[in-house]
Order: structure tokens, then C-alpha cells, then sequence
């Protein structure tokens, strides 16, 4: 019976020397899914998925492939296959010799390897490029002969090291819709690195954001976006406001205190606050609204309210950024859509009602 | 004129390497071709040539007097090589393995022995190996390990290891600036690949440091064959290769032509050598 995880790691730590690369780490990769290591340079994502291929060894805790420990068995042991970040094409050999290398390692017989390799080439749309060697070949051709190399071994798991990010911005566009075909047609479990969110937002089922060696939410894409777990992560993934305010009530429903006196509701506390702690109450800039106070309708339960004063408008395509200062100085953006072309816009220094509806906040600790 | 050599970068780079090419011209072709047509003149009493057209020269290269050291002197150069080749591989295998500021260190101390003269090295190996005197076997029969000093002295062994000695570095270097170049992630990517680490050596970093494997045993084989000061003072005067005949033949002998006849035959073996090898190297893959 397959196991329900395709990866496990339990409390897993990479030291090298006194950094500490990977910081009790534990997660869980389900059967066929797309899933992303996303966070910034340095956090641990690629030591991680180094770990899980074999070319470093954790300092603790245990990786677990289909509920088999791994201890240290070396890579070329490893049901799993990697598609390297600058792809690691072999330039002495031709992309058939490439894509066949790993069936060849494996004693799999002439015949069979030509017959793999032309189908993992025709998946990759590379047919009629088998005598070319890589250097004759394109970025973007390049990074489907690797993809091929790893795929045509059927591995359990496909490990994916940033493997867009020497690809121009609208090939790497492409690639990552083709990719998401690819893993959904092949139905191999994938574990995507990568330090570019929109790519990871798009690409996955779930996403692991990772810092410091430490993994700060696991969880869909959406959650992520929507309900950041942390000051980190609602920094990281896209654009938020953060407001200083104090918990008045840890609900339901919670109610923080802001610019001054001000009390708004939110959805939700992060865990460890207690009533009267300092936090931070975090909004996206797309999630709120600017009202002069006429326009104003009727205040549910969920909306949250509070004054301040245009301070600045940039003007972005698709939206314009206005940037909002509260009576107590803090400062808030709110992205409006450029859509009521009618309307009149706001003039700096205008006094202006900030409302948006409270399913949006959330409160973080500091 | 600027102006012409803005508009013609060709130009420009032909008149870079003029100074260069009548250096090469003057000092080395000139040389050659009269070794050349050296090579086919009658000799001269005291040296010298006589204006004379011969093939007899060449002729008398394959006597077997002086072809069997030809090709003796060949074995002799293809043995230093190979054992250049087994003992500097691993060894710049390990350099390339150090911290990077470790690497530096490393090439530094093997150039080092340069910084003496060929021929004083070559004496000193001769107060260890010689036969009687030699500290190895006098220290080797003192302390009892054996009886009768080893043979290390005045015979193939001892050229072999005078050359190895010698040309070693010049092997190293190549192969540790192939190996250096190497993309590390090439091997990850072969293991990744299922392969066993004889089989990522034998099929990724192995091929992929031919260039330097080439490299390092040109220019040990062809400084071994045409050698004169090694085998003239650890061969004892017995052990004898083509280049103790071949300036024997110019300082001795006052015999200029078949020196010069001689040293084409070594220039022929090493060009078909050279091209040998390249075109092996070239079938096992190797792009540079």
C-alpha cells in the first residue's frame, strides 16, 4: 500500500559548522503534489532539498520517501530526481546521452533506453534534437532536456532547484504553466524551489515559506496570501500594511486598538498575544477602501473605520497607490483600482475615511 | 595610419602578433630548416657540413645500434608519462578538493622545485640512489633491511625516476586547471543519475578533465624523449637515450649531419605522437 506521504521530514537540522541551515524542520508531501520551498536566498530551501536528494546529510531528525527512512543512503540510491538550477547538462554528451544517462546507470537495456528517451524528449517537445549537444541549445531547450533527464527515470519524487530562474521573464511565464501540465500529466510528486512567490503561488498546491532554516506556514497558496500565519510571511508574499495596534480583546471577535483610540475588528489573532500586548494588525492594500465621510453607508458588525489624510498618490497601471496618514502617524496604502474614471480623485492632504472589512485583518505579533 | 587601423580590426590583430612571429621566425624556423637540410649534407672533419646532397643520414637512424635506443628512449618516455599521469591526477584531484585559499599554496609548492636548477636536482637524487655511496643504500645496509644495495642507480629505473621527478609539476597543472574548471554540479547531477562514483569518474569527470589530461602528458612525454641531463647522470653512463647520442653526435662525434638526421626522427615521432593522442583524446569526447 502506498503511503498517503511521498516525503516526510521529522525534526530535521542541517548545521554546517555553527550556522544552522535547516532548523527542525518537519514536513509532510503528499502523494503527486505540486509542492514549493519559497522563501529568500539563504533560508534553507535548497539545503533542505539537497537533503532530501541525497547530496547533504541532515545533522538530525529523518527525511522519509513513501514511509521509508532514508538514514544515509547516498543519491544515486534515492528514488528520487533533481533538475539542478543551471540545469548541469553533461556539454560532453549529446541530449539523447544526456536524457539516457540515468536509464543507462541503471542497466536498463539499449533498446529501451531509445524508446524512453524519444518519449521523454516528444513530452518535452525536443524531438529532432537528439544529436545536438547542450551548448547548441537555447536556455529554455536546455531546461527541458534537464527536465527530460530526470522525468524519463520515473523517479518518486522530482526535486526542482529554481530551475526557471536563469530563463527570461516570459519564458519562465511559459515554462511554468508547462511544467504545471507536465506534473499534472505525469502525476509525480514535485518539490519546487524557489525564491520567486508569484511563481510558487501559481505553480502549487501547497507551499512551504521558509526563513532563517525555519518553515513559517505550510499550507495553499490562497491561505497564504489571504491568511498569513505571521509577520514574515505576510511580508514576504505580496504587499501588506502592517498598523501598530494593541489587543483590546482576543474574541471572538478580536478587537485591536489603532491611531490612537480607535477600535477595529479583525479575523483573527496570531497565537501567543494576550489582551494589552503591542501587535500589529496587517491589511493588503487591495482590501481597502477610501470613503469621504458623505459617502459613507451603513457600519456592519466586520467593517472596520478610521480617519486620516491623503498624504501621496502614485499612479500604477491597473491602480493607483494612495498612501493614507492616520492621527497617530502611522501610515497605511491603499491600492484602488482605476475604474471610476468619473469619479473624482482624492487631492493630497484631503481628510478621508479608511474603511475595509475585518475578514482581511489579521493580527500579528510583532 | 590610425585611422586605417581603426577601420581594419584585422588588421589590428596581425600587427599584435608581428613581433612575436619574427622572433618565432628568426630564432626558431631558421633553426629547424637548417637542421633540416642539415640532415641531408654530407658532415664536415671538425664538425660542419659539407655541401653535399645524402640520404645516408637518415639511412643510418634506423641502424639498429641507434634505433633500438630510439625506441628504447620512447618506452622510457611513455613509462614517465603513465607514471606521471597515476600519481599527478590524484594529486591535483586532491588540490582541487582544498578551500580555495589552500589551492594557491598548494600549486605554489609544487612549483617550487623549479626555483633550483635541473641539473643540481638531478645531482642530488644522484647521492641518494648511487649504488654504493648512495644514502639509501647505505642506510638501507647499515641498519640490516638488506644485504646487497639495490639496484637504483645507472639503469632505466633510475632515468624513469629522474624524469618523473623532473616534469611532474608540468603534469599536476593542467589537470588541476581541468579538474578546477569542472562544474561541481555535474557530478551531483551523475549521481543524482544513479551513477556509482567509479562510474561518475569514468564518465563525467574523467572525460570532462581530458584537455588537461592531454595537455600534462605532451608536455611531459616530449621533454622525456629528447632528454639528455637526466639519463648522462643517473643512467651512469650505461644508460644511455637518442638525446646523450644526438649531442654526442654535435659535441663528440663532430658528426653534425646525423645529428641533425637524428633529431628529425625524434621531431617525426613526436608530431605522430602528438597527433595520435589528440585524435584519441578527441574520440572519448572531448570538446574543449
Amino acid at each position: 500500500m502506498a503511503n498517503a506521504f511521498a516525503v516526510e521530514l521529522r525534526n530535521v537540522v542541517k548545521r554546517f559548522g555553527d550556522v544552522t541551515a535547516v532548523n527542525n524542520v518537519s514536513l509532510q508531501i503528499r502523494q503527486g503534489e505540486f509542492f514549493s520551498l519559497l522563501g529568500p536566498s539563504g533560508c534553507g530551501k535548497t539545503t533542505t532539498l539537497r537533503m532530501i536528494a541525497g547530496f547533504e546529510m541532515p545533522t538530525s531528525g529523518e527525511i522519509y520517501i513513501d514511509g521509508e527512512p532514508l538514514g544515509y543512503m547516498p543519491p544515486n540510491k534515492r528514488p528520487v530526481n533533481t533538475v539542478f538550477q543551471h540545469y548541469a547538462l553533461f556539454p560532453h554528451m549529446t541530449v539523447e546521452q544526456n536524457v539516457g544517462f540515468g536509464l543507462e546507470m541503471q542497466g536498463v537495456d539499449k533498446a529501451e533506453i531509445r524508446r524512453r528517451v524519444g518519449e521523454a524528449l516528444e513530452m518535452v517537445k525536443l524531438s529532432g534534437m537528439e544529436k545536438r549537444r547542450p551548448k547548441q541549445l537555447s536556455g529554455g531547450q536546455q531546461q527541458r532536456v534537464a527536465l527530460a533527464r530526470a522525468l524519463v527515470n520515473r523517479p518518486k519524487v522530482l526535486l526542482l532547484d529554481e530551475p526557471l530562474g536563469a530563463l527570461d521573464l516570459k519564458l519562465r511565464k511559459a515554462m511554468q504553466m508547462e511544467l504545471k501540465a507536465l506534473q499534472e500529466e505525469v502525476g509525480i510528486t514535485f518539490i519546487y524551489v524557489t525564491h520567486d512567490q508569484e511563481e510558487a503561488l501559481t505553480m502549487s498546491d501547497r507551499i512551504a515559506v521558509m526563513d532563517e532554516g525555519v518553515v513559517h506556514q505550510v499550507d495553499e497558496p490562497e491561505n497564504i496570501y489571504e491568511r498569513p500565519a505571521d509577520r514574515f510571511v505576510a511580508d514576504f508574499i505580496g504587499e501588506t500594511n502592517f498598523i501598530p495596534a494593541r489587543v483590546v480583546q482576543l474574541g471572538p471577535p478580536v478587537v485591536v486598538e489603532i491611531a490612537g483610540r480607535v477600535r477595529v475588528p479583525a479575523a483573527w489573532a496570531e497565537q501567543g498575544l494576550s489582551e494589552g500586548d503591542q501587535a500589529l494588525l496587517s491589511i493588503r492594500p487591495e482590501k481597502i477602501n477610501l470613503y469621504e465621510e458623505r459617502e459613507l453607508g451603513e457600519a456592519g458588525p466586520t467593517t472596520a473605520r478610521v480617519e486620516g489624510r491623503i498624504q501621496q498618490m502614485v499612479y500604477v497601471g491597473t491602480d493607483t497607490r494612495h498612501t493614507v496618514r492616520l492621527a497617530d502617524g502611522s501610515v497605511l496604502v491603499a491600492r484602488l483600482q482605476n475604474i471610476h474614471t468619473e469619479e473624482e480623485p482624492w487631492t493630497v492632504g484631503e481628510r478621508t475615511i479608511v474603511e475595509w472589512d475585518a475578514a482581511h485583518a489579521r493580527v500579528l505579533r510583532v | 595610419m590610425e585611422q586605417v587601423l581603426r577601420r581594419n580590426p584585422a588588421l589590428r590583430g596581425w600587427l599584435l602578433v608581428l613581433p612575436a612571429a619574427v622572433f618565432l621566425i628568426i630564432f626558431f624556423m631558421i633553426p629547424l630548416l637548417i637542421v633540416f637540410v642539415y640532415s641531408f649534407l654530407e658532415r664536415g672533419t671538425y664538425g660542419g657540413v659539407i655541401w653535399q646532397f645524402t640520404l645516408e643520414n637518415l639511412a643510418r637512424t634506423f641502424d639498429p645500434l641507434y634505433f633500438s635506443t630510439f625506441l628504447r628512449s620512447v618506452y622510457i618516455a611513455i613509462l614517465t608519462t603513465l607514471i606521471s599521469l597515476l600519481l599527478g591526477y590524484p594529486l591535483a584531484y586532491f588540490i582541487t578538493t582544498r578551500p580555495a585559499h589552500q589551492r594557491n599554496l598548494y600549486v605554489l609548492a609544487l612549483m617550487i622545485p623549479f626555483w633550483t636548477n635541473f641539473l643540481i636536482r638531478t645531482y642530488a637524487w644522484l647521492t641518494l640512489l648511487r649504488t654504493h655511496t648512495g644514502l639509501i643504500n647505505v642506510s638501507l645496509t647499515s641498519l640490516g633491511i638488506i644485504e646487497k644495495p639495490l639496484p637504483l642507480f645507472g639503469n632505466d629505473f633510475a632515468i624513469v625516476l629522474g624524469l618523473v621527478y623532473g616534469w611532474l609539476p608540468v603534469m599536476v597543472l593542467p589537470i588541476y586547471a581541468a579538474l578546477e574548471r569542472l562544474d561541481k554540479s555535474l557530478i551531483e547531477a551523475a549521481q543524482d543519475l544513479y551513477a556509482s562514483g567509479a562510474q561518475v569518474f569514468r564518465r563525467v569527470i574523467w572525460p570532462l578533465s581530458l584537455p588537461g589530461v592531454v595537455a600534462g602528458s605532451m608536455l611531459v612525454f616530449i621533454p622525456s624523449l629528447g632528454a639528455f641531463v637526466t639519463p648522462a647522470i643517473l643512467g651512469g653512463g650505461k644508460s644511455l637515450m637518442i638525446g646523450n647520442i644526438i649531442s654526442n653526435q654535435f659535441l663528440a662525434a663532430h658528426d653534425w649531419p646525423f645529428g641533425s638526421a637524428l633529431s628529425m626522427l625524434m621531431m617525426i615521432v613526436m608530431l605522430l605522437a602528438t597527433l595520435i593522442y589528440f585524435r584519441w583524446a578527441l574520440r572519448e569526447g572531448v570538446q574543449p
